[in-house]
């Protein structure tokens, strides 16, 4: 350690000079440069946009109740479709995962007042509402209908709205990236005194790999999306064969970004399903620095498989193996973390909250998810299952049993903190089994589906497959259902939710040894950190914190007396 | 500062698990037994020869990822089972706060990695196999189109559409490209594929080894009708093959050459129509303009129909593909099927030669353009 | 297990407050942000660069001659190799007489500062003037064929680094007069400085690819 300097709690640094919280409405909610405040913006349009995007799958699901498609023409359905995955990946999960709960519960891990660069995270924020809204206007001049993949030649040739799916895209793809940068800095320049790497929260953690990928991959997608960009409006040849140009060029500049974008929606999740194991457990998470450091393998392995979405598109066959047994290791450090959280659990006192319902949902969906992931990394059999229904269900098992659920369980374990309410306990565990159960009529047959040869992005498919999709259909209803029962709970809270203690978990990590909702500049002295905060009956590890009528001092084991029933 | 309360003697693992652990094994071993002995083909009929290597491989992950995933699940109920919170605990009750096991961690390393290398290698395997150049008997080629199946024999002069044969137990080297935007060939009989990309030529490599007819499917997304684009692969006894192509060989010498998709002449093809269509057709109006056929007005250049109702482009390839084959069948051109409007003749029943098709073509193209 | 509480941590007071301010001091060690934000900005955009590098690359190889034949069919010629050597020496110029500006200005030597900056946007202004010229002759056009499109788009993308750059610098020497910067505090002319060379460093790569390869 460094040589003691004089100094009391709190050095008079410019840290400690506490801004004047804004008082106007628009300084408050609408231009803040808080970042709890950005975080929960984030969040708010994040869950409009999720929900647009999921009346989207409705659509598509309403369609192929019929072999003919039931509902509407091809080309509406190749929009529709289309815009349902680009909506979700890149205006629902990633702005909600790294943004939002990034925003809002990072600064606070860190015993900090706010991210490095503030206002560079108001002008990332905006970006993205803007992006939104050009990505669904789309609709209006013609949707791009490619997929999200948006592969050329086809996509040089779809409808206007395609280019501006390319404007929307970058625009969020700088937005992310800035917010990369941003959290990089925080994380390196701004951990509370005494905050050493391996005292950070997980989540702190993912957020730090997370950030380094959304920092490097994120470019590469906008060097991508802007050729596409000139190609269909200058003539500008980058990928069109006739002219020269590679349509394959595009796969690899896609999917050196989009595959390092699952482990951007992914990684965060398991920030939160860490958080959430340790809380309801009462225990220190099991295997630390395992799951920190495979983490950041995750992210590196991250940047070395983008081939594997390319075994049939032509590239040279040689070049598979490599990709192919790269995509194998990275089971390796994931497995890691299922592993550790497994143990976490050995020995808990666990508590089935709605949170924890959630992560525990995660971590076995993920986990069928994942092996189907593995299933698609081996090239021989990646030449059947690819562009079939088995990886559109493998897609939903990681990312909507993945990365939604992960969102989920986030939710419901912050939510008092960020909106000093509790919400309800039953609601989330009625919310929780009917998610659950529909979405496994929804997605588990699509494996089946699959195999048996029905491609994806189809609109109509043969009279075969129709009893499997029907019971999808019907599935997916019910979860579009059970997403209503989220909602209301949310309206309720919101309307007659009982004030949140600061810390309802008996939770360690700094953001719950203050106020729910935090005050503006989160905490009025910095505090120090002793040690890592997952051990449970030890003393807060925390010096400096300030207690008040808003904060009061409780103890840091067990539940605080307020909160939740303990259940049996 | 941490404390380990786990003693350092015999850990107590809990109550019921080993049982646990071991129910959930002897389960292991019973599903591992049925999918090792099950023949996946009584699921999903195979009709060529890397089908069978490829469902070894198949089943190899299904036995080790239906281990993994039961394992996983079973310890994840069976612990939030056993370590609830019980009402009878005290508010304030902790969890055994135990940090780490360096002993287990490296096993769940180790383990999941020695799978891993040994799915490498075994994939490895399967996939030198896919690549072996030996014994290409018959060679051809398939190129994808907005929204069909070229396919070229050597022995034809030209290429057939929707339509392939070749013979059973004749390994078969099929080429496979795009004449406009990616597409894929896929038999799920045979399992593997090969996106048709433009500009590129991919190998499929395959034995038929089951006589049948197959779905070819288009597995990439290529347009409005990619959920329409499919042919069929017939796979035929090698005499049934060599009379198939004997008779297709007869059928183009005698019917000329291939249609020409250019250079038509208009003003004959008007007077053909006259002749022989305007008792079906209205050359005047767009396609509400139905006689017993739809109007052929706007043929090219109705945004209400831009399809023809065979789901081609209404280009000359497209035009004339319907003038040859005739057709019956749903109403494709809204990009959505609607119902068949009636019986549109073929080349034969309407008596039409390949300049003839050349003409009409011309002509109606000729119309649009006119229109627009 | 015993149950404490947050209150127990204050008899040992003592040794907390000890090993608090300790941390304390590595902490305030650490706290200029800006310069790492500024690399990792530096960083992505080299991604940026790379991944159009990566096309070229790409698309030179896909077809079995280079440089490839123009929309109407003609086989395109190199690039002048001598203008763009002259025009590069230029840019290398600036880049060293960036480098005497920031030994100037933390050696408290002001005048030769001014005279070091001005040199440096001048040279950046000529070596844009040198692009224009040279875009101004090119046999290739930009959507003539695949390398016409990258030529134009990586030259074009530094040239817009070199053109905010001369802005940039600009700024740097009008708040450096005002006094913005002191001889212990001048992180902007830090990150011009940086930002001037990693300009420099990438056109080294495209001076390379296509002039030299
Ligand atoms: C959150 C998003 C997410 C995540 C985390 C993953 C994770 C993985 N994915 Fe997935 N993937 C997608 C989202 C994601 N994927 C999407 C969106 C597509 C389709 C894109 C498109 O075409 O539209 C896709 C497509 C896709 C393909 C291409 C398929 C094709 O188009 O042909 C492949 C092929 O290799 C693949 C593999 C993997 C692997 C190996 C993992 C691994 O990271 C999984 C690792 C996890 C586990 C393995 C489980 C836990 C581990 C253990 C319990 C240890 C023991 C396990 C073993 C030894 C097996 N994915
Ligand atoms: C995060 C990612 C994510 C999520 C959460 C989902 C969620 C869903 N997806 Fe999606 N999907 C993708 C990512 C995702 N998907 C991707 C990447 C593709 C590939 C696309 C491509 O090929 O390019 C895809 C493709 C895809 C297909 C294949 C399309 C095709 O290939 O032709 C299907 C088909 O069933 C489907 C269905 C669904 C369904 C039913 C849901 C359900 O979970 C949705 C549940 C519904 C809701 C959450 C909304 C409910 C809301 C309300 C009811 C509120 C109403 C109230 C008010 C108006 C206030 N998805
Ligand atoms: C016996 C009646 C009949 C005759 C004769 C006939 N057609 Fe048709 N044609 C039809 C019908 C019916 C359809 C619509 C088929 C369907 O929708 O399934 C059709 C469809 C077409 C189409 C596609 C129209 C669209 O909008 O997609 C074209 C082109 C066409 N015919 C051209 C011709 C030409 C040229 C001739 C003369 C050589 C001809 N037809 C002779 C009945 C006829
Ligand atoms: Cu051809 Cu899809
Ligand atoms: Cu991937």
């Amino acid at each position: 350690m460094a040589i003691a300097t004089a100094g009391h709690i709190g050095v008079a640094s410019h840290h400690d000079h506490i801004h004047p919280e804004p008082q106007s409405f628009i300084g408050k909610y609408i231009f803040s440069i808080d970042a709890k405040v950005i975080g929960i913006q984030y969040m708010v349009v994040g869950l409009l946009f999720f929900i647009v995007s999921g009346l989207l799958a409705e659509i598509v699901r309403a369609q192929l109740l019929t072999p003919t498609g039931a509902i509407v023409s091809n080309d509406t359905y190749n929009g529709v479709y289309s815009l349902h995955a680009s909506g979700m990946i890149w205006m629902t999960i990633i702005p909600l995962v790294t943004g939002g709960f990034g925003n809002y519960v990072m600064p606070l891990m860190l015993g900090q007042r706010d991210v490095a660069f503030p206002w560079l995270n108001l002008v990332a924020f905006w970006m993205f509402p803007v992006a939104g809204v050009l990505l669904f206007g789309s609709f209006l001049v013609g949707a791009p209908d490619a997929g999200w993949t948006e592969y050329p030649p086809i996509s040089l040739q779809g409808p206007p709205g395609t280019s501006l799916w390319c404007v929307a895209i970058f625009l969020v793809g700088i937005s992310s990236s800035l917010t990369g940068i941003n959290f990089l800095v925080t994380i390196f320049k701004m951990r509370a005194p005494g905050m050493t790497f391996t005292r950070m929260p997980l989540f702190v953690w993912a957020q730090m790999a997370t950030a380094m990928l959304n920092m490097i991959a994120t470019t590469a997608l906008a060097a991508a999306l802007a050729a596409l960009f000139l190609e269909r409006q200058f003539d500008i040849p980058f990928y069109d064969p006739g002219r020269g140009g590679s349509p394959v060029l595009w796969q690899h500049m896609f999917w050196f970004y989009s595959h390092p974008a699952v482990y951007i929606m992914i990684l965060p999740a398991f920030g939160i399903v860490s958080e959430v194991f340790a809380t309801f457990s009462r225990k220190p998470i099991f295997g630390y620095k395992m799951i920190a450091f495979s983490s950041i393998a995750i992210a590196l392995l991250g940047f070395m498989v983008w081939a594997h979405h390319m075994f049939t598109s032509g590239m040279a066959p040689w070049l598979q193996l490599p990709f192919m047994i790269l995509t194998m290791v990275v089971a390796v450090p994931t497995g890691v973390k299922i592993f550790s959280w497994l143990a976490t659990l050995w020995g808990g006192k666990i508590e089935f909250h709605p949170a924890m319902l959630f992560s525990l949902g995660f971590l076995i969906v993920f986990t069928f998810g994942g092996i189907t992931g593995v299933f698609l990394s081996s090239v021989p059999a990646d030449l059947y299952f690819h562009g079939t229904y088995f990886v559109v269900a493998h897609i939903h098992y990681v990312l909507f049993g993945g990365s939604i659920f992960g969102i989920y369980a986030g939710v419901y374990y912050w939510w008092p903190k960020m909106t000093g309410r509790m919400m309800s306990y039953k609601l989330g565990v009625a919310h929780f089994w009917a998610t659950f159960v529909a979405f496994n009529i929804t997605f588990l047959p699509m494996h089946w589906v699959g195999l048996q040869g029905m491609p994806r992005r189809v609109a109509q498919y043969r009279p075969e497959f129709q009893f499997w999709n029907d019971v999808e259909s019907i599935g997916s209803f019910i979860l579009a259902g059970s997403t209503l029962i989220f909602l209301y709970a949310i309206a309720e809270s919101m309307l007659k939710g009982k004030k949140a203690p600061a810390n309802p978990w008996g939770a360690r990590t700094l953001e719950w040894q203050v106020s729910s909702p935090p005050p503006y500049y989160n905490f009025k002295k910095i505090p120090a950190v002793l040690t890592n905060p997952y051990d449970f009956g030890e003393p807060l590890p925390y010096v400096g914190l300030v207690r008040d009528a808003s904060n009061p001092e409780h103890p840091s084991t067990g539940r605080a007396s307020s909160g939740t029933p303990a259940h049996a | 500062m941490a404390q380990h309360t786990a003693p350092q003697q015999k850990v107590d693992l809990g109550p019921g698990f080993w049982p646990v652990t071991i129910g959930l094994s002897i389960f292991n071993l019973i599903a591992s037994y049925f999918i090792a002995t099950t023949d996946l083909a009584t699921y999903l009929p195979a009709a060529a020869a890397p089908a069978g290597e490829i469902d070894g491989l198949i089943k190899f992950m299904a036995v080790f990822g239906n281990a993994i995933f039961v394992y996983v699940t079973g310890f994840i109920i069976y612990f939030a089972i056993v370590w609830r919170r019980r009402a009878s605990d005290a508010p304030d009750s902790i969890g055994i706060q135990v940090h780490d096991s360096p002993k287990l961690e490296i096993w769940w390393t180790a383990v999941p990695l020695v799978l891993m290398i040994a799915l490498g290698v075994l994939s490895v395997k399967v996939w030198a196999n896919l690549q072996s150049q030996s014994g290409d008997v018959l060679t051809m080629e398939s190129i994808g189109h907005q929204f069909k199946y070229e396919f070229r024999y050597p022995k034809l002069k030209n290429s057939i559409y929707d339509e392939m044969h070749v013979p059973v137990g004749t390994p078969v080297a099929l080429h496979v490209t795009s004449a406009d935007v990616i597409h894929s060939f896929w038999v799920p009989q045979i399992r593997v594929k090969y996106d048709m990309v433009p500009g590129l030529v991919q190998t499929i490599r395959f034995t038929p080894n089951k006589t049948g007819t197959y779905p070819v499917i288009c597995t990439e997304f290529c347009g409005t009708n990619h959920s329409n684009m499919a042919a069929k692969m017939v796979i035929d006894t090698p005499r049934d093959f060599n009379t198939w192509l004997t008779k297709q060989a007869q059928i183009q010498a005698s019917g000329g050459g291939p249609v020409a998709l250019t250079g038509g002449n208009a003003a004959t093809g008007a007077t053909l129509f006259s002749a022989k269509c305007a008792s079906c057709h209205n050359a005047n109006g767009g396609y509400e303009a139905k006689i017993v056929g739809p109007g052929l007005g706007k043929l090219a250049s109705d945004p209400t129909h831009p399809m023809l109702v065979t789901g081609e482009k209404p280009d000359a390839a497209g035009i004339s593909h319907i003038l040859i084959n005739g057709y019956q069948g749903p109403d494709k051109s809204q990009g959505k099927e609607g119902p068949s409007a009636g019986a549109m003749p073929n080349k034969a029943a309407n008596a039409l030669s390949n300049t003839d098709i050349s003409n009409l073509t011309a002509y109606l193209l000729s119309l649009s353009a006119k229109k627009s | 297990m015993a149950v404490t509480s947050f209150s127990s941590l204050n008899t040992s007071h003592e040794a907390v407050h000890a090993r608090y301010e300790s941390v304390d001091s590595l902490y305030r060690e650490t706290r200029d942000m800006r310069l790492l934000g500024f690399v990792l900005f530096l960083i992505s955009d080299v991604v940026l660069f790379s991944a159009y590098i990566f096309a070229y690359l790409y698309l030179r190889n896909s077809v079995p001659n280079w440089p490839p034949i123009n929309k109407d069919g003609h086989q395109l010629p190199r690039f002048d190799v001598a203008f763009a050597a002259i025009n590069s020496c230029v840019l290398f110029g600036s880049g060293a007489t960036m480098h005497f500006a920031m030994e100037s200005w933390k050696h408290l030597k002001k005048p030769a500062f001014n005279m070091w900056m001005i040199a440096t946007i001048v040279l950046g202004v000529l070596f844009l003037g040198g692009q224009a010229y040279e875009y101004h002759n090119a046999q290739v056009t930009w959507s003539g064929s695949t390398l016409g499109a990258t030529f134009f788009t990586l030259t074009g993308l530094h040239g817009f680094h070199v053109f905010v750059g001369v802005i940039y610098l600009a700024v740097l020497y009008w708040q450096a007069n005002k006094g913005v910067y002191t001889g212990s505090k001048y992180f902007g002319l830090t990150a011009g400085t940086l930002y001037w060379h990693f300009v420099d460093v990438i056109w080294v790569a495209l001076f390379y690819l296509f002039y030299l390869m």
